[in-house]
């Protein structure tokens, strides 16, 4: 079949959408599955909780999908997000500030830790990974400096709604997700920035050598997950009702796994932010199981744990059954080549 | 009996026949030494010599046995010495030396002590002098290249050495030492087949000699029969179509770009003109600075002192964003690594390089972008089922096209080609070929051409500086003698004219 050049290719395009399609459609089959092994599962308070929940994990793994897609990742984005939350309440609570300033502060102070790892990564020419490692500990030990280890409670009823709130039946952190989303979404598939960003994911040197200020862009990059951990912080501060050090524990790694189920590539390159936010929910159903199937309290991490690694196994296992097909094609091809030679000779 | 023979081998590959029927026989205590130019087929040679091809077509015996499927341990009596160095440079001279420990005795264990003693007489016979417990990457090049012989040989039984280019980075000191022991081992009844750039190595070395050409065996002779001159016309062998040339034949008086004394960390003192509308060859051998002198006047690698002017002003360098937007473009010679966005579009990789240009309120216009890609497609004969295709299905030649047509959209002046054609079809080069012409003849931008055909570098070059050891070793006409271009790049000084 011949198709003139800039002639859509169905087939090319159907194949192009399945990644997003089959992990929409595992979680749906997850849902399915829950609401038929627990009753309560379609509850609306524990939707409400599981969305809300959810909410956290798919904004930072939004985030962390743009960095996943030039090939880097950032493990300080838990305790970038707990130190702004400790900055915001301290400010509100202790200095008097308006929570409103206190929180248009604490998340500049995001940003700009964003644009300290950024900086520290580029100019140092470290890895990613390593370097976040060391700045996870320096967030975390300020925490500890601030606090003394001890929660800032008191944080002002007028902002709980941000955490505890709901509009209609959706909570709010939720909304903020689905706008940092379609904010990120439009940024990655319609800017100049979102080429350059997947241009060197592809190749940091092809993308230099195309002029692309390549530092710069990654500079920015860490500087928008910095803005949006310390956004999850904050909400996570009003719902909680108080800033603490503890806030965020998990992020780095369930962030990392949502977008590695949603299909971002850990090599970079190739994927879609919206793949995090339906990783996170994938994740989010699986812990809710968990709790919902009476699983024993100790065990509950391990099993998680263990499912969400069975989770990130999706993609690499379907690319090994479709290289063991195309072994066994290519083994039967050979062997009837063989043959036929042999009747010839 | 021949102890390594290959008899009527063709290798295909997509679009090239880089082996057409070749006899070889390499005797023992015989230095035989393999030489063409680049592409002619030597390296497909080795990898079907070292079972690393199979050939479509043909045979190869070692100590007269056929090898085929049931028998390819055989290969194991060949011993390869590859061009770059490939020891473990963090671990020492002597776990190099016995890795991966398969004679040895230690069930598991390596006794440091123990290798490093059996390492000693191995250091003394191939005149290593360095310490068994160096770290390699602490010892000299020259001792790099001499303990990769020394790897290959002590680990087995061999018939046959075959050496890559051995001598690239040795000084004439060493490469003395590095013949003596090549000698010692002809006398011990191995066969050696020698592969090498450089002619006068060829006769100082060398008891026999084939040439290949275009995957084709041309010539056969005792080297004492033979002199210089003789292998190059077979190396070189005539043109094909010897009129059809492709240099540009509008070049202005206008200086485009100047270079004064730039020095890097590979390449010393180099100076050149380029003038609008002129193609400019650059050939050397490999490694001698071509890709590094050109990477960094375009800013990718840093420049230690020198001076570069485009249209007359200061040109800035260390930018490569600079570069670009002031019209400098380099096309990589590493398409896949430094060229093409694998994962993206056709359309992506095209509309990358101009987004500015699309840029529609606040994002990229959809329209404009699928303009620009047909455009391209369309004027560059790009063969693709669609501009959605990921550009990493498309063949070498086509991706090519796809990045001389996304340079032309940045209305370059400067456009670098660095082996434009490499890995690429017949057919094709001569499609790339036109389009240099076309480009330099009717938009007047100059070209550089880094090459290392000398074929290609005389058929499209208006002048050609030859580079050897990182500096202008002469700056060539085109008409000039293939002999004297070849005479520079492997170092010798081109013959006093005739006075």
């Amino acid at each position: 079949m011949k198709t003139k050049p800039g002639e859509k290719s169905l087939v090319l395009n159907a194949l192009r959408r399945s990644t997003m399609t089959a992990i929409g459609a595992v979680l749906v089959a997850m849902v399915l599955l829950a609401s038929v092994l627990s009753p309560y599962f379609l509850d609306q308070y524990n939707l409400q909780s599981l969305i809300r929940d959810l909410a956290f994990i798919g904004m930072i793994g939004i985030a962390q999908s743009l960095l996943l897609l030039i090939g880097e990742l950032d493990l300080s984005v838990g305790k970038m997000a707990s130190l702004c939350g400790i900055i915001a309440g301290m400010l509100m609570v202790h200095q008097g500030v308006n929570p409103v300033l206190s929180m248009i502060i604490a998340l500049a102070l995001g940003m700009m830790l964003g644009a300290l790892n950024g900086t520290i990564i580029t100019r140092l020419r470290l890895n990613s990974m390593v370097a976040t490692i060391g700045m996870q500990g320096v967030y975390g030990g300020i925490n500890l400096v601030l606090t003394k280890g001890k929660a800032v409670t008191g944080i002002p009823e007028s902002i709980l709604f941000l955490g505890k709130g709901n509009l209609g039946p959706i909570p709010i952190p939720f909304i903020f997700t689905l706008i940092v989303l379609v904010c990120i979404l439009f940024l990655t598939k319609k800017t100049k920035t979102g080429r350059y960003i997947y241009a060197i994911g592809n190749s940091k040197e092809a993308a230099k050598i195309l002029g692309i200020k390549v530092d710069r862009i990654r500079v920015l990059i860490y500087s928008v997950v910095g803005l949006i951990s310390a956004l999850a912080g904050i909400l996570y501060v009003a719902r909680l009702g108080s800033s603490q050090s503890a806030i965020g524990e998990n992020w780095p790694m369930n962030s990392i796994a949502s977008s590695v189920i949603g299909g971002v590539a850990l090599t970079g390159g190739i994927g879609n932010p919206a793949g995090a936010l339906i990783g996170a929910a994938i994740i989010s159903v699986i812990q809710n199981m968990i709790v919902l199937l009476g699983v024993n309290v100790y065990w509950q991490s391990a099993v998680s744990g263990f499912v969400v690694v069975i989770a990130i196994s999706f993609s690499s296992i379907s690319g090994m059954i479709r290289e063991k097909k195309q072994r066994s094609i290519k083994v039967a091809k050979v062997a009837a080549t063989a043959a036929e030679t042999e009747k010839k000779g | 009996m021949p102890v390594l023979e290959v008899r009527n081998i063709t290798k295909v590959f997509p679009g090239v026949v880089a082996l057409d029927s070749v006899d070889i026989a390499f005797e023992r205590g015989e230095i035989h030494c393999v030489m063409g130019e680049n592409g002619a087929g030597k390296s497909t040679l080795i990898k079907c010599l070292t079972g690393v091809y199979e050939p479509e077509d043909g045979e190869i015996y070692i100590d007269g046995e056929h090898v085929g499927h049931q028998n390819k341990s055989l290969f194991g009596k060949v011993a390869y010495v590859p061009q770059e160095i490939d020891l473990f440079e963090h671990m020492t001279v002597a776990e190099n030396l016995f890795l991966p420990y398969e004679k040895s005795s230690f069930k598991g264990l390596v006794n440091q002590k123990e290798i490093e003693k059996k390492a000693l007489p191995i250091l003394e016979k191939f005149r290593i002098k360095v310490r068994p417990d160096d770290l390699v990457r602490d010892v000299p090049i020259s001792a790099q290249q001499l303990l990769q012989i020394a790897r290959a040989t002590i680990r087995r039984e061999y018939d046959a050495l075959i050496l890559d280019e051995p001598t690239t980075s040795l000084t004439t000191d060493n490469i003395q030492v590095m013949f003596d022991i090549i000698r010692e081992i002809r006398r011990e009844n191995k066969a050696v087949v020698f592969i090498s750039h450089k002619l006068e190595e060829i006769f100082a070395l060398g008891d026999v000699i084939t040439v290949l050409r275009n995957g084709k065996k041309v010539a056969y002779a005792n080297i004492a029969d033979k002199d210089i001159p003789w292998v190059v016309t077979q190396m070189t062998g005539r043109v094909l179509d010897q009129d059809q040339k492709f240099y540009s034949e509008k070049v202005t008086e206008e200086v485009l770009l100047e270079a004064e004394h730039l020095t890097g960390a590979q390449f010393t003192d180099i100076s050149f003109q380029l003038k609008k509308g002129e193609i400019l060859g650059f050939y050397g051998l490999v490694g001698a600075g071509r890709t590094e002198l050109m990477q960094a006047i375009f800013g990718y690698l840093p420049v230690y002192t020198g001076k570069v002017r485009v249209d007359k002003a200061d040109w800035r360098l260390g930018d490569t964003h600079y570069s670009v937007n002031n019209g400098f473009i380099y096309l990589p010679e590493e398409r896949k690594k430094y060229g093409i966005l694998p994962m993206l579009s056709v359309r992506e990789n095209i509309s990358v390089a101009v987004l500015d240009s699309l840029q529609k309120g606040l994002g990229i216009s959809a329209q404009g972008e699928r303009k620009l890609a047909l455009d391209v497609i369309d004027s560059y004969d790009v063969k693709t089922p669609n501009y959605d295709q990921p550009i990493q299905f498309l063949s070498g030649g086509n991706q090519q096209k796809v990045i001389i047509g996304r340079a032309m959209c940045c209305n370059p002046k400067v456009l670098v080609f660095d082996e434009p054609t490499k890995g690429i079809d017949v057919g094709t080069k001569l499609d790339i070929y036109k389009m240099m012409k076309k480009v330099a003849e009717e938009n007047g931008v100059g070209i550089i051409l880094i090459s290392s055909e000398l074929e290609e570098v005389i058929k499209c070059s208006n002048r050609i500086v030859a580079l050897y050891d990182g500096r202008v070793a002469g700056v060539l006409d085109k008409r000039a003698d293939k002999e004297d271009i070849l005479s520079a790049v492997i170092g010798i000084k081109a013959k006093a004219p005739p006075s």
